[in-house]
């Protein structure tokens, strides 16, 4: 072998490359307004009208939430709309929940990404939504100073796991898997904050909580059941992608109500369990089907020269997929797996038409039966909306953090 | 047909040039006897016979779709072949799946696209290899990528990922992570065809670097001026046949069968 140390053999240097000049740094204030709300005729025209329109929408909306509306259908129902027929002597188990989802989201922020003017605005709104709630009606001041604790927790977190450097060593590598087997750990934990030692049953949990249990368990039963649906699906083994594929059709080819059904009456005379734990079941199940095609259009995405490399360095199949097919093909699918994470998200209403199941919408349904609200269903129902869309919001937020992080050195 | 494949590469080895000296008495290290290949019915291969010796360069010319990139492809098993059979470094290219997580560790291979791994870094798209499939400690794949990074003359790209690089200096990190599994052959697969133009040579410079080095290489390229200075010996196919080989000196001066000349006067 003449093969010398790889240390002695002759580099090739090329110069380096010359600096750049930078572009001027901003467009002035004047200059944005003009070129964006007062180009033309046309678009002055288009500005004034969608302006005119806007200010008429939101002098609607102020005039309803401030003037008209009688917040008092859910001021005295904070309780049935949040927890139902959560006990009520375990509102710490409740609070000492939040705690820890908030530290949760204050550590994973400081962790991958940072909290941004936007999303100080977004906790102050929902915050201060939060606090006029709890603030009207015969509330304790004690739920108050509960919530502002959670709030203090999660930037507590962020301001802990901030301090860690980013550069990859071992306190950052420590850092990352702590926080993520938190995170995968969460909903086990949540669960035992609430219902171990005398906390609620099954059927206690109920209301917004119920809503905030069932979604995650769908969200993330149905990821666990998607990437080998997909794998299976892509599979050259006949057998296995068609059974992936009669799966997938089958359950996408009839709605969740019916599937939740299913959960109702069939499960029950097959594998019995309480009524919850079947609909989580049914849940992850349905959300599976979906979620798999959108990673199998990931695996589709990715070029044939991929797995070929994978190959040529001597990766045998299992770590190619799992080291190069696989973390690029749930890159791409992100977008729309978060839209069907939202989606199921809102579908956790559903379960209302299980009677005995109640959640969110289903409460405010109660709360507006009583005899002094029964005029008062707008007010419940755009505070259902605010509900939902704040978690919704959330979960959209996060997305596209975790989109720009893994898109680092994306074509 | 395979007119020229009796022809033993020895006797075109002991030849003119003096640096083909070195590789008297070398033993082949790739055989491939009568290989053939079907896409459906189309035959890419038709009973392609060619051995290599050890420290052998050897380049391949020929129109597209005459089964160049095919053949090569073929050696690491990328292709199945469906006929003949193929030998590297003494072991057989066949069903058996261990030869081949075996072979595919010990020839490398660069692609026309590069395929760099775009979710890694540079760093770990060249210890990805050395680490998963060699168990090497991390520190000394770290270590080692460093020393080929410097070797391909872009030490300072390797925390960047593929996309913040340029094409030449891409298809630099592809080499390198190809040579970081420590292969006893490199193939190259038109390694400097997507490339623009003034990023070709700073690739070339690459290759012609590791075959001063000794490394085994089969290279498929259009690159007339890298075949005539680097290769030991020239192999021309022509629809999925190997047409003529011999020295650079053979084929550039008087090539023999009527398709090579076409092609050359095509190329040149």
């Amino acid at each position: 072998m003449t093969q010398m140390p790889v240390a002695q053999q002759r580099r090739i240097v090329l110069p380096p490359h010359r600096q750049r000049a930078r572009r001027p740094r901003s467009v002035r204030a004047r200059e944005w307004v003009r070129r964006n709300l007062f180009p033309s005729k046309g678009g002055t025209l288009l500005t004034l009208v969608s302006g005119a329109v806007c200010g008429v929408l939101l002098a609607g909306i102020i005039w309803f939430v401030f003037f008209d509306a009688n917040w008092q259908v859910i001021t005295d129902n904070r309780w049935l709309l949040f927890a139902g027929s959560f006990p009520h002597d375990g509102e710490w188990r409740l609070w000492t929940g939040i705690g820890f989802v908030f530290i949760l989201i204050g550590l994973a922020y400081g962790t991958w990404s940072s909290l941004g003017r936007k999303d100080h605005l977004f906790i102050a709104l929902a915050g201060a939504f939060t606090i006029f709630l709890m603030a009207h009606g015969g509330a304790q001041i004690w739920s108050t100073i509960w919530f502002l604790m959670a709030i203090g927790l999660l930037y507590a977190a962020y301001a802990v796991a901030v301090r860690v450097p980013r550069e990859l060593g071992p306190r950052r590598r420590l850092q990352q898997r702590v926080v993520a087997g938190l995170l995968a750990l969460s909903l086990p934990i949540v669960m035992i904050i609430l219902m171990v030692g005398g906390g609620a049953t099954m059927r206690q949990l109920d209301g917004f909580v119920l809503n905030l249990i069932l979604a995650p368990v769908g969200i993330v039963g149905g990821l666990i059941v998607a990437i080998p649906l997909a794998l299976g699906r892509a599979s050259s083994m006949r057998i296995i992608s068609w059974t992936c594929t009669v799966y997938i059709e089958v359950v996408r080819g009839a709605p969740l109500l019916g599937w939740l059904f299913v959960a109702l009456f069939i499960l029950d005379d097959v594998i019995g369990g309480d009524l919850i734990v079947r609909t989580m079941v049914v849940l992850a199940v349905f959300t599976g089907a979906y979620m798999a095609e959108y990673i199998r259009g990931g695996l589709q995405a990715l070029s044939r020269g991929q797995y070929e490399a994978a190959h040529a360095v001597g990766l045998n199949q299992f770590q190619s997929m799992q080291l190069i097919i696989l973390p690029q093909a749930l890159r791409i699918s992100i977008p729309p797996m978060v839209g069907q994470a939202i989606a199921i998200w809102k579908d956790t209403t559903l379960v209302t038409v299980i009677l005995t199941l109640r959640e969110f919408k289903g409460n405010a349904d109660s709360a507006i039966a009583q005899m002094e609200f029964i005029d008062d269903r707008i007010e419940a129902y755009v505070f259902v909306a605010v509900g939902f869309w704040i978690v919704a919001f959330m979960m959209s937020r996060v997305s596209q953090r975790v989109e720009r992080a893994q898109g680092v050195g994306e074509r | 047909m395979t007119t020229e494949s009796s022809e033993s590469p020895a006797a075109a080895a002991n030849g003119e040039s003096g640096r083909q000296g070195r590789l008297a008495g070398a033993p082949d290290i790739i055989t491939a006897e009568g290989v053939s290949k079907w896409f459906g019915d189309f035959q890419a291969l038709d009973e392609v016979s060619l051995s290599v010796k050890e420290h052998e360069i050897v380049v391949i010319l020929g129109p597209s779709g005459s089964g160049k990139s095919t053949f090569i492809r073929c050696l690491n098993r990328l292709e199945e072949h469906d006929a003949g059979r193929i030998v590297i470094d003494g072991i057989e290219l066949n069903e058996d799946v261990r030869n081949m997580q075996t072979i595919r560790s010990e020839v490398g291979m660069v692609f026309q696209q590069f395929n760099l791994f775009p979710h890694l870094s540079v760093m770990s798209n060249i210890t990805l290899g050395p680490q998963k499939v060699r168990r090497l400690p991390k520190q000394e794949a770290n270590q080692l990528a460093m020393e080929l990074l410097e070797r391909v003359g872009i030490p300072e790209q390797a925390e960047k990922y593929p996309a913040q690089l340029s094409g030449g200096q891409q298809q630099r990190v592809a080499i390198a992570r190809a040579l970081a599994m420590q292969p006893k052959i490199m193939l190259f697969d038109e390694p400097t065809s997507a490339l623009d133009p003034e990023m070709i040579k700073e690739v070339l410079d690459v290759m012609r670097e590791l075959a001063e080095s000794g490394m085994t290489m089969l290279v498929v390229t259009h690159e007339m001026g890298f075949a005539r200075e680097v290769a030991d010996r020239l192999v021309f196919f022509d629809e999925g046949a190997l047409v003529e080989q011999g020295t650079p000196e053979h084929f550039f001066e008087n090539p023999r069968e009527e398709r090579t000349k076409l092609f050359l006067s095509q190329i040149l």
